[in-house]
């Protein structure tokens, strides 16, 4: 018999949940509790079972021990029809929208408004309209295709098809990765209105500003089980970030190198210049980009999501056809043809880790060598000796966890999964790297160690291009930064010259111009 | 293989054009005897009577299925060279296909153009009855080819071979030899077309109910899709699941390539082999002997030539002349006659390849 | 970890070992036919001829399903190969092919197939079609071209070129000489996927065409080669038809496009690209022909192998499902 609090039952209680995967206890006693209305932060590293708790909670995967009461009643939520019919709504990291339909018939996915199977479709617009003006989106029209709306849009409408349902409970998986700065205020904003009615959030985040930002209590994961549960959210992020790793610190970047005044040919800018990119332009996208980029250097292009920074970096590596000149070591980059770019020493962690870097089936090892294959191979043969060897190697340098080369890389935490991308690159010839958003989805002790792994690289004599949503990330890992703002690189300077403040006014729309980009 | 064929461009190299060889009349009361080869017009009985002598211009129809299959394709060459011997006559096929829908517009086609007489091989009888009929109502005589129309008031004449016959002949010559050679309790094995079809269900009932009056039964049937890899398949697996045999009848000579090669390759020879249609292939085959095809049953494809001429003969509103009757008859069904090794010269000329 | 994992631990080895011997259920279904076969046939089908001929009726589709499964394990799809070992098996036996030999018509077979392939992998991989639809429109294109060259006839294999038949007639310790040429078909396709660069491209490029595009391998261009490889098993198979049947024929391989996918999709490849074996598919294939065999040694009729194949089909692939669910 648990005993209900005195004054009210939380809406949400979930008490001692164990879930078990073949070899692996993935939660090992879990307790969780929501009150109506509130922001609950749920926290922890990747791999702390957030995932396997939010399954839980969507009805998705089922609970091995433990029990889940809704308003003080225990509750079976069997599959994720059941978990909807009692107000629990799931928005999850990768939008589970349907490109082909429209907004509003995502919106109503599973519950269409229909009589003998013909589709309400005035009436499906209109709730659809309706929920979004709801969600101060009025703009999004109901009728287009959902593959056609940027990624802010889609999370608008993930979330008004949350509520569509009549939620009592959303849980949002790292609902901000895919924003930019100006688009996550509206995301709070919102939530402070569902909650205003009563709604309660479950917020899952790596940010942790976000988190004092927006959430009133937090839980703390680690290992599958809770380490601290309803903590005030104005704990101090050293205390949680402590919680979470057993460190300190939220961000820590590896030191800049000294620079050695009494050989001339070891400073920077005496350096060759390994990149050069001179009038690249892809209409409607970025227009006339020229920099360079140095042996050593780190250099992070900062700007909003659809500033053009990730176009960029697909144009200099010859995955996007540009017009334009790209050289590297003066040697001219092919427009799609990355086979060329990648024999010319280029190397590129996309955005999308899953969708764009990773076989996801496949072995560490076997990612890790992708980008190589005639490294370890003699006439098309592979030297499997050789590969094991050398994925083994690149584990152990870059402490890739489990160090098993024979895993699948899916079951690897996200950021062991951007190590394997990185190491990928590892190799010897290595010219230049392009990273784009490598820190994403990746929690803090692992950040830690990815900023050192690039910080090792460019001493080590490779040329880095860095794009970041993370101003703070662009600030403490590069040398320069380069600002994009509507296609166009706006501001140049070493690093240590900024200041967050000062990159955001320059990555906004400058204040002399009235009206504002949503 | 043919042998009037000259190498060609590596392209039309395979492009055996043997059909020449297969014209010939059957409205004959005699066997074509001169064993004139290749793409010789034929000059036969016919031309004994008054039928071959010019008349009224006619145009003649002419639908049938694609050819898929050594028979059909005979089918449609038979018919063209039979059209082509006579002055009078305006031949106009329609694009040959597999497809119901397709045949029937077809056809539709046909009666448009107000052709003067229709031949017709329909993919399936019940199926194209409909658009026949029209064509009767429309004044326009159908002459039916092999497979028949349910309903009578859809065509004129009838011409066509004899399933249960074949099935009939194999029977006899399988039981008499079998009853020479003394074998009691024989091993038979019955390799059919296509099972779901009327006529491979005709065949076999004949082939059971001759069998029948030797005491004999067949021990184990299959069907081979009238395919060639069809019947090698069919073939080594049905040598496996029977260490002796006595007898097989193979019921088309096309996939009997196939049944062929599998018996090749097994090494076997303790039975005889019947095969069915009558391609040049399998009388060759015969001739030679050292075969254990010892006799094939005839299903003819020079029924399509006859036809031709009777739809002439409708259309200008002659009888045959060497019938005593004003008008053709009603139907005609070709006698299926077993070609063995003695006979097998006096057939071959009106072989089909396969 | 905890105090409470021992227990999982030491279990683990154990479970995870026979979930790691590949092919388990495969083989298992394999057994299970050769049972029915020894209580229902005992004097027909244990006999090594019997077995023999198995493994030659299998041969010609086997050498189609090795290709198969490198276009599929590619991400792709090929519907053209029935159509395109025909079209093989005309081109090498018109008259014109006939008067070079027998080394001429091998050739002539194998070419026809490796281009066939190629446009097929053009069309997809440069023309951006659906491989679907283009391999659609290869199958029945092939087979019309086939149709027009033999004046839709069965061709004979001429006496002067018996060298091909003797593929199928000469024996070697016992077995017929294709079975060999399948053999060896299937072990270079396994070198092939397993031990070269080709073989990892395959995985990748069908695994993740984005990752692996992005980690510099030419996808399309890999893509393409896949088609022709395809192709280059239909023109082997295409051979060992024309050795089986003495013919060429535009009818040969009808609806073998089904057969070959199902037996790679059975044998554990997923139809979406990226994992497989080629084992699993031999397997799948060996799991039908032993079916037909088994049917027609009991004397029953094709409608109900139609049944039996369909049931197959869905059983191995829901087992497939569990095994993938318990696996991970």
């Amino acid at each position: 018999m648990p005993a209900s609090p005195p004054d009210t039952a939380p809406l949400l209680a979930m008490r001692g949940i164990v879930k078990r995967f073949p070899g692996v206890r993935a939660l090992d006693g879990v307790d969780l509790e929501v009150r109506a209305g509130e922001v609950h932060c749920l926290l922890g590293q990747n791999g702390a079972g957030k995932s396997t708790l939010i399954k839980i909670l969507s009805g998705a995967h089922q609970p091995d021990e433990g029990e889940v009461l809704l308003n003080g009643e225990p509750v079976r939520l069997a599959t994720p029809t059941a978990a909807m019919k009692q107000g629990i709504a799931t928005i999850y990291q990768e939008l589970d929208l349907v490109d082909g339909l429209s907004v509003a018939e995502n919106i109503l996915l599973g519950h269409e408004r229909a009589s003998f199977g013909f589709t309400r479709r005035g009436e499906t617009n209109r709730i659809a309209a309706d929920l979004l003006r709801r969600l101060g989106h009025g703009e999004i029209p109901p009728a287009t295709e959902v593959g056609r709306l940027p990624p802010a849009a889609k999370q608008i409408v993930s979330m008004a098809r949350a509520l569509s349902h009549d939620a009592r409970l959303i849980v949002m998986d790292e609902p901000s990765a895919a924003l930019a700065h100006d688009e996550v205020a509206n995301l709070f904003r919102i939530i402070r209105e569902i909650t205003a009615q009563g709604v309660a959030v479950v917020y899952i985040s790596h940010r942790l500003e976000e988190i004092r930002e927006i959430g009133d209590r937090v839980t703390v994961l680690k290992d599958g089980r809770t380490v601290a549960v309803g903590l005030p959210a104005t704990t101090p992020t050293g205390q949680v970030v402590s919680l979470m790793t057993g460190r300190d610190v939220e961000y820590v970047f590896p030191p800049r190198p000294a620079v050695p005044e009494e050989r001339s040919e070891e400073r920077p800018e005496e350096r060759p210049e390994v990149l050069r990119v001179e009038g690249l332009t892809v209409p409607g996208v970025f227009a006339d980009v020229s920099f360079s980029v140095r042996a050593g250097e780190i250099v992070g292009l900062a700007g909003l999501v659809g500033s053009g920074r990730s176009e960029i970096i697909e144009a200099v590596y010859g995955a996007r056809r540009a017009s334009g000149r790209v050289l590297l070591d003066g040697r001219a980059v092919r427009p799609g043809d990355t086979t060329r770019s990648v024999r010319l020493g280029m190397g590129l962690a996309p955005e999308e880790r899953k969708a764009q870097a990773l076989l996801l089936d496949q072995s560490v090892a076997r990612n890790i060598t992708l980008a190589g294959l005639t490294r370890y191979s003699r006439f098309g043969w592979m030297d499997r000796r050789g590969e094991a060897a050398e994925a083994a190697r690149l584990i152990e340098a870059l402490d890739i966890r489990p160090p098993d080369p024979r895993r699948p890389v899916k079951t690897l935490s996200g950021g062991n999964q951007q190590k394997a991308v990185l190491a990928r690159w590892l190799v010897e010839g290595r010219r230049l790297l392009l990273l784009d958003e490598p820190t994403r989805g990746v929690d803090v002790g692992a950040r830690a160690e990815l900023y050192a792994v690039i910080r090792r690289l460019a001493d080590d004599g490779v040329a880095v291009l860095l794009v970041s949503s993370e101003v703070p990330e662009v600030l403490g890992l590069a040398d320069r930064v380069l600002v994009v703002r509507e296609g166009r690189i706006v501001h140049e300077a070493p690093a240590v010259d900024l200041d967050e403040h000062r990159v955001l006014d320059l990555v906004m729309v400058s204040t002399n111009e009235e009206s504002r980009v949503d | 293989m043919t042998q009037n064929t000259g190498r060609r461009g590596f392209l039309l190299g395979g492009a055996v054009l043997g059909a020449g060889a297969l014209v010939s009349a059957c409205t004959s009361n005699e066997p074509a005897a001169q064993p004139s080869a290749a793409a010789a017009a034929p000059t036969t009985a016919a031309a004994a009577g008054g039928n071959d002598q010019p008349g009224t211009q006619v145009t003649i129809g002419f639908s049938a299925p694609a050819a898929d299959h050594g028979w059909i394709a005979a089918i449609a060459k038979n018919a063209e060279a039979a059209a082509k011997q006579y002055s009078d006559v305006v031949f106009k096929p329609v694009e040959p296909t597999n497809d119901i829908n397709q045949q029937i517009s077809a056809v539709e086609s046909l009666i448009q153009a107000k052709v003067d007489v229709l031949v017709l091989l329909p993919n399936d009888g019940q199926q194209l009855n409909q658009v026949a009929r029209q064509a009767m109502d429309a004044g326009i005589p159908v002459v039916n080819l092999d497979r028949v129309f349910p309903d009578k008031l859809s065509y004129r004449t009838w011409i066509g071979g004899d399933n249960y016959g074949m099935g009939v002949a194999a029977g006899h010559y399988i039981g008499k030899a079998l009853k020479e050679k003394g074998v009691s309790n024989p091993v038979i094995v019955e390799i059919q077309g296509i099972a779901t079809l009327p006529l491979t269900q005709d065949r076999s009932k004949g082939f059971a109910d001759a069998l029948k009056a030797y005491g004999f039964s067949v021990t184990a049937k299959q069907d081979a899709q009238f395919t060639v890899e069809s019947g090698t398949k069919v073939a080594s697996n049905l040598l496996q699941a029977h260490k002796k045999i006595d007898a097989i009848w193979n019921h088309d000579d096309d996939q009997g390539i196939g049944v062929l090669a599998a018996i090749k390759e097994a090494n076997r020879s303790e039975f005889i082999m019947v095969g069915g249609a009558g391609s040049a292939n399998a009388m060759r085959e015969i001739q030679s002997g050292s075969s254990v095809l010892a006799a094939t049953v005839t299903y003819s494809p020079t029924m399509a030539s006859s036809a031709i001429k009777l739809a002439r003969l409708i259309a200008q509103g002659k009888g045959m002349s060497d019938l005593t009757e004003n008008e053709v008859p009603q139907s005609i069904t070709l006698a299926s006659e077993t070609i063995t090794k003695d006979n097998a010269a006096t057939y071959l000329p009106l072989g089909f390849e396969s | 970890m905890t105090e409470a994992t021992p227990t999982s631990v030491a279990k683990r080895p154990f479970l995870g070992k026979i979930g790691e011997v590949p092919h388990l259920g495969l083989v298992a279904a394999l057994v299970l036919l050769a049972i029915v076969g020894l209580a229902t046939r005992p004097e027909n089908f244990a006999t090594s001829s019997n077995l023999v001929s198995i493994l030659a009726l299998a041969s010609t589709i086997g050498v189609i399903t090795v290709g198969m499964t490198f276009v599929i394990i590619g991400g792709g799809i090929d519907l053209s190969v029935g159509a395109v070992m025909a079209l093989s098996s005309v081109w090498a036996t018109t008259l014109a092919t006939q008067s070079y030999g027998p080394a001429v018509m091998i050739v002539c077979a194998l070419l026809v197939g490796t281009g066939a392939g190629l446009v097929n992998g053009f069309l997809i991989s440069y023309g951006r079609m659906v491989p679907f639809i283009a391999t659609l429109a290869m199958l029945v294109a092939a087979r019309g071209l086939a149709q027009r060259m033999s004046n839709q006839r069965t061709q004979l294999v001429q006496q002067a070129n018996n060298a091909i038949v003797e593929l199928s007639t000469t024996r070697v310790l016992g077995l017929p000489l294709l079975v060999y040429v399948f053999a060896l078909v299937v072990a270079l396709g396994w070198i092939l996927l397993n031990r070269t660069t080709f073989g990892r491209r395959t995985y990748a490029v069908g695994g993740n065409p984005e990752a692996a595009r992005l980690a510099g391998i030419d996808v399309r261009r890999h893509t393409m080669l896949l088609y022709g490889l395809s192709g280059l098993c239909c023109g082997i198979a295409a051979v060992l038809i024309m050795a089986r049947t003495t013919t060429g024929s535009s009818t040969h391989g009808d609806l073998y496009e089904l057969d070959a996918i199902a037996a790679v999709i059975i044998g554990g490849t997923l139809l979406t690209g990226g994992r497989g074996t080629i084992i699993g598919s031999i397997l799948g294939l060996l799991i039908f022909t032993v079916i037909t065999n088994l049917f027609i040694l009991n004397g029953l009729n094709t409608s109900d192998q139609l049944i039996a194949k369909g049931l197959i089909i869905v059983v191995a692939v829901l087992m497939q499902r569990r095994g993938a669910l318990t696996g991970t």
